[in-house]
């Protein structure tokens, strides 16, 4: 009934015993008022003086605060606790997304990932918050009720004690039904309730097929059906709370029944059947929060189920095992026997390559054979399952180094711009670097001209919320990122052109290849073009290196995987 | 914004019964609760007079069991309608909505494009059905109760039936109201926290490989965190001031106790018969209590109602003023002619096409090349007539496009960047092309485009649903579904914008030749972003900031002009 996994956080024991504390008092509150209201009705009966009456009613009163104070006050509590541990938990999901990097999280999906760590943490606190909070009561107040209504008469708590596993046993019963019910009709469900969106995001290719008029009636119709899809489901899913309100009111018709006939017979004074009767429904109230906030809750409890997943996600942050240095002429690198192999991504085997200086290397090859796997290896970004890397003459099991990660820049195919100035953006990795410098690198990613056709010039906002950029633009913000960080002696290119126009690309070329002088370039792409700059092939096919050497060489050969994948790539024209 | 309001209120007036019927039933409900509490009460009290028969307690047993299954019964119901009603109600929205959208003249420009219009539209309405359930009927219930109970205690006395009908007014309307008066401008800036929250952890995963890469994880945590803790300094305000405001409601409670008890011990004391009802005057507030403190609750969402009913009523269709349509039979369709064209989105836009001139006989191919943001898709959407011109215009055999409007799918076909597939079996998608073909051509359709083999490889075969957004599918292969569709729709002239973006080399070519075979009798207009393929058209146009900066047909421009022939080179990769 209540989740394991919360008795884990760190600082619940506590919490539970001061919860557990307030709501014994609660409960003894729930007790003292029941018994002076009762008190105020007895002499409301006898017709005796108000006079006589002032005194249980101050009582009542002060009992009736004192309760809801204690709720006042554990929520202040909870609600401190539910806050702390879901910031601890965020803080744990953002270091793993840190770790993970975009090559893990992109096959989470971004959006999904933002949502885990936003609106996710608020159920994740929603839940705590209500969970902690009712199960507690639900623990504590029906039998410290139970126990002074059986002291009160005898019959009265026989009954409440019935009802108690009955109610259970049907809501239950009648939830497995709902849920099998519910989990028939699931995928049609969110089909339906897809659809509207569906068709409101395909309305220009209805318009286009000139069927968008005669379509709002397949909107209505399929509403329609969502509905009554729904009510027939809502009919079964809702019987529980009904089972719960029908055992709950009935036992307490019963409770006054027996009550009115004992007192007939004499056999209990009024007194005792009043509290009776007043603490009745106060006994099943517990039961009926926490029933009616289960539902609400599940959201919360998928929600702490995925950020554990992700917590659980074995990845380590970049490590500290490669020692300081920086890639010069004479650097070296080597990767031996490298296997790869996670989630969906592509599966590479047995890779190995020797690089060496400022070589300026291409990866070739279809969509899927492994050219970003490779590039990402090579970051750091993803790690290898199996083979050894030496970094001048040091073994290590991996790029995902803070010291090689310092001597990399990397140009993905779409760059990201962060929601900052352009000038933050290329100081992205430099914060403290001169104006000047900054200057210099503007001019040298040919922004000079752009920037002053900007009012706000390097301080014009870009981004999410800031000024729409083109894609060629948004690459040379990377590229005066790259010239800036003058430092990093290795650039990993993802087809950092494949998506812009034929004459931006051409321009944006004769910018980047000055980039490349005193650099390690290792550039992964589509565009043969890109060949002409290169001075060693590496062509992938199906996660394995199938052809690598120098350019001169491969260029030179009538038959080989170098040649049959440039001349399909060129097509047949 | 409500006296405008046209989302709400009309709403309110349909499906009048079951409206009436749910309100009723809410009421019930709440008064069998307080009904079981009150008989429970006069059984007692009256069986503590010992009576000599116990038939003069029957009646009250019999309505103390007639309540208790009463409630239960009556909330089950009241639920079950209360959706009923909500959902019915939101069909008719959603169909309003889709056809005020479907109407809307603005719909081709940037309005529904920026962003996430759509969604947040459709969302809208999802939060209208939880201001009915959650705010409107519990409160319309509340007041009507509230009115009841008054109506009751008037009948023995007037004055604490005013006093009791106050408190009771405190609790339905005025905490509720002056709560989400004051916690407006609060929420308001929760949330703008969140879409800055949102906005910085989307630019932290984004780019995550740039933090890695500056080795700054700290920095990279402590930008979230420092909004979180803004936001959760905000919200932690808010939940004071709601456990005051719940403990506020609670004191107002008591009050009601103390009234009835005060009540009772005045007018219920002045015989024993009339003694035996202060139990169960007295008994009943706590129900009533149960039923509406929750009211304030409902009120907090508020100003998230109160965004959509504003973004909803904001939605104003523009009505297109078209000129008086012309026919025009699609087998007589000879030339396609581009008048001085002049474009702009609005005033203050530059202007982005600017004296366009072309002229295309039927079966001529057009490509034009450009970077991104100098309005080729617009050019596009001003030559099938979806956007009208500043200046000039655009005509087939002479008739102008404007005047085609309700011809349009007759005579164009449109392939874009990410065809849109609908969520249902691919034959169904096909078909969308043309309803009236039978099986038999859509298979024929799908076999041209080369998905036949991949499609009976399946094992749902052509019934196979393409799921969401066409996720099931490659770029390549939707865009072949995409492209079977537009073989059925047989239009003859035929506008592509950049339907092979990302796609790799291989697929790209693959897909263009299948394009450009499958479409060989027809009038092409293609939009593309570099020169793969552009052997297969007549005429190549170059754009830039709304000018031509070269034109004519490649395999001459390849001859006479070395730029284009290094643009060419390099596309080869040569």
């Amino acid at each position: 009934m209540i989740d394991k996994r919360l008795f884990q956080l760190p600082g619940v024991k506590s919490l539970f015993q001061m919860l557990a504390g307030l709501t014994i008092l609660q409960a003894f509150a729930i007790l003292l008022q029941a018994k002076y209201l009762a008190e105020s009705l007895v002499i409301l009966w006898h017709r005796q003086n108000w006079h006589l009456m002032l005194i249980p009613l101050v009582f009542f009163v002060i009992a009736f605060l004192v309760r809801h104070l204690l709720t006042w006050l554990k929520d202040i509590l909870l609600d401190r606790f539910a806050t702390k541990s879901t910031e601890h938990l965020r803080q744990q999901s953002l270091a793993k997304i840190y770790a993970a990097g975009l090559q893990m999280t992109a096959k989470k999906g971004s959006g999904n990932l933002v949502t885990n760590v936003l609106n996710g943490m608020d159920d994740v606190h929603d839940y705590f918050n209500l969970i902690l909070s009712k199960f507690m009561n639900l623990a504590i107040i029906p039998w410290v009720i139970l126990c002074f209504v059986f002291y009160q008469d005898h019959t009265s708590g026989i009954i409440l004690i019935l009802v108690f596993p009955v109610i259970i046993l049907f809501m239950i019963i009648l939830g497995y039904a709902a849920q099998r019910k519910a989990d028939n009709q699931y995928s049609e469900y969110v089909t339906l309730s897809n659809h509207f969106l569906d068709a409101l995001r395909g309305l220009p290719t209805l318009k286009m097929l000139g069927l968008s008029k005669q379509y709002a009636h397949n909107v209505y119709s399929v509403s329609e059906s969502y509905r009554k899809r729904t009510m027939s489901t809502l009919r079964v899913a809702i019987l529980s709370t009904f089972a719960l309100d029908w055992f709950t009111t009935l036992s307490i018709a019963i409770v006054a029944v027996f009550l009115g006939l004992g007192l007939m017979n004499g056999r209990i004074a009024l007194y005792p059947a009043l509290i009776a009767l007043i603490l009745s429904p106060e006994y099943f109230l517990p039961l009926r929060d926490f029933s009616s906030d289960y539902h609400a809750t599940l959201n919360g409890k998928n929600a702490f189920t995925a950020v554990n997943e992700l917590i659980a996600t074995p990845i380590t942050a970049p490590q500290k095992q490669l020692d300081s240095f920086t890639w010069n002429k004479t650097s070296q690198l080597t990767l031996e026997h490298i296997d790869f192999d996670y989630d969906q991504q592509p599966t590479l085997k047995d890779l190995s390559l020797q690089l060496a200086g400022f070589q300026k290397i291409a990866i070739i090859g279809q969509s899927g054979s492994g050219k970003s796997t490779l590039l990402d290896l090579l970051g750091g970004f993803l790690t290898p399952n199996a083979g050894q890397v030496i970094v001048n003459e040091q073994v290590i099991p991996n790029l995902a180094q803070i010291n090689w990660q310092n001597q990399v820049t990397y140009l993905p195919q779409k760059p990201h711009l962060f929601s900052d100035t352009i000038a933050n953006n290329i100081l992205f990795y430099q914060p403290k670097a001169a104006p000047l410098a900054l200057q210099k690198a503007v001019q040298q990613a040919g922004l000079t001209e752009f920037i002053a056709s900007l009012p706000d010039g390097l301080d014009t906002l870009v981004g999410e919320g800031g000024r729409g950029i083109s894609g060629g633009q948004a690459q040379r913000i990377m590229l005066a990122r790259a010239f800036l960080a003058n430092q990093r002696h290795i650039l990993l290119f993802d087809e950092p052109t494949a998506h812009l126009d034929i004459e931006t690309e051409y321009k944006l070329k004769q910018t980047m290849l000055p980039l490349f002088e005193n650099h390690l370039v290792i550039f992964a792409t589509h565009r043969l073009h890109w060949l002409q700059q290169m001075d060693y092939v590496i062509v992938m096919d199906q996660g394995k290196i199938v052809e690598q050497g120098p350019i001169e060489q491969l260029q030179k050969q009538n038959t080989g995987p170098f040649y049959e994948l440039t001349s399909h790539m060129r097509g047949e024209q | 914004m409500w006296k405008k309001d046209t989302w709400v209120k009309p709403y309110l007036k349909q499906y009048k019964f079951l409206l009436v019927t749910v309100l009723f039933l809410g009421v019930c409900t709440i008064f069998c609760g307080a009904a079981l509490m009150f008989t429970s009460g006069y059984t007692i009290d009256k069986s503590a007079t010992h009576p000599f028969n116990i038939l003069l307690i029957y009646p009250a047993i019999l309505l103390t069991r007639a309540f208790g299954i009463g409630r239960p019964v009556f909330k089950y119901v009241e639920r079950l309608r209360s959706h009923n009603w909500v959902l019915k109600v939101t069909s008719k929205l959603q169909t309003r909505l889709y056809k005020t959208v479907e109407t809307d003249a603005a719909f081709f420009t940037e309005k529904y494009r920026t962003g996430n219009l759509l969604g947040l539209l459709a969302e809208d309405i999802n939060h209208l059905q939880n201001l009915y359930l959650r705010t409107v009927f519990p409160t319309v219930v509340g007041v009507l109760l509230a009115i009841v109970v008054t109506l009751g205690l008037g009948y023995f006395d007037w004055w604490f039936a005013f006093i009791t009908a106050m408190l009771l007014l405190i609790e339905i309307l005025v905490v509720p109201l002056l709560s989400t008066a004051i916690e407006a401008g609060r929420r308001q800036k929760q949330k703008t926290y969140k879409d800055q929250l949102y906005t910085q952890l989307t630019d932290n995963i984004l780019g995550v490989n740039d933090w890695i890469l500056a080795g700054n994880q700290q920095q990279f945590q402590d930008n979230v965190q420092q909004k979180v803790q803004l936001l959760n300094q905000s919200k932690l305000h808010s939940n004071h001031f709601r456990w005051c405001r719940d403990f506020l409601l609670q004191v107002v409670l008591a009050g009601i106790f103390i009234t009835l008890m005060f009540f009772a011990s005045y007018r219920l004391t002045g015989s024993v018969e009339q003694a035996n009802y202060t139990a169960a005057f007295v008994l009943a507030v706590s129900p009533v209590g149960e039923a509406i403190l929750p009211i304030s609750q409902g009120f907090e969402e508020y100003p998230l109602y109160k965004d959509s009913i504003q973004r909803l009523n904001d939605l104003q269709p523009t009505v297109q003023d078209l000129p008086k349509q012309a026919h025009l039979d699609p087998q007589q369709f000879q030339n396609l002619k581009i008048n001085n064209l002049q474009f702009e989105y609005d005033a203050d836009s530059p202007v982005l096409i600017k004296d366009f001139q072309q002229n295309l006989h039927r079966g001529q191919k057009l490509a034009l090349i450009g970077p991104s943001g100098t309005g080729k898709t617009t050019l596009l959407q001003l030559v099938n007539g979806d956007l009208q011109p500043q200046k000039g215009s655009v005509t087939l055999n002479d008739i102008n496009v404007r005047t085609l409007r309700d011809e349009q799918r007759n005579l164009f076909s449109f392939l874009n960047q990410q065809p849109f597939l609908f969520n249902t079996s691919i034959m169904n998608n096909v078909r969308l092309g043309n309803p009236h073909k039978s099986d038999e051509e859509v298979k024929q359709a799908l076999k041209a485009v080369h998905l036949q083999e991949l499609i009976e490889s399946l094992p749902d075969g052509y019934e196979t649903n393409v799921t969401e957004a066409g996720a099931r599918f490659s770029g390549g292969e939707q865009q072949r579904i995409a492209l079977a569709r537009i073989l059925l729709q047989d239009a003859p002239i035929v506008l592509l914008d950049e339907p092979t973006v990302g796609l790799d080399p291989i697929t790209e070519n693959e897909l263009l030749n299948t394009i450009f075979t499958v479409l060989k009798d027809k009038t092409i207009v293609w939009v593309t972003h570099h020169l793969q393929g552009i052997n297969h058209v007549d005429q190549v146009i170059f754009l830039n900031h709304g000018k031509i900066e070269m034109q004519g047909n490649p395999k001459q421009l390849y001859q006479d002009n070395q730029h284009f022939q290094e643009l060419y080179k390099m596309d080869q990769g040569l």
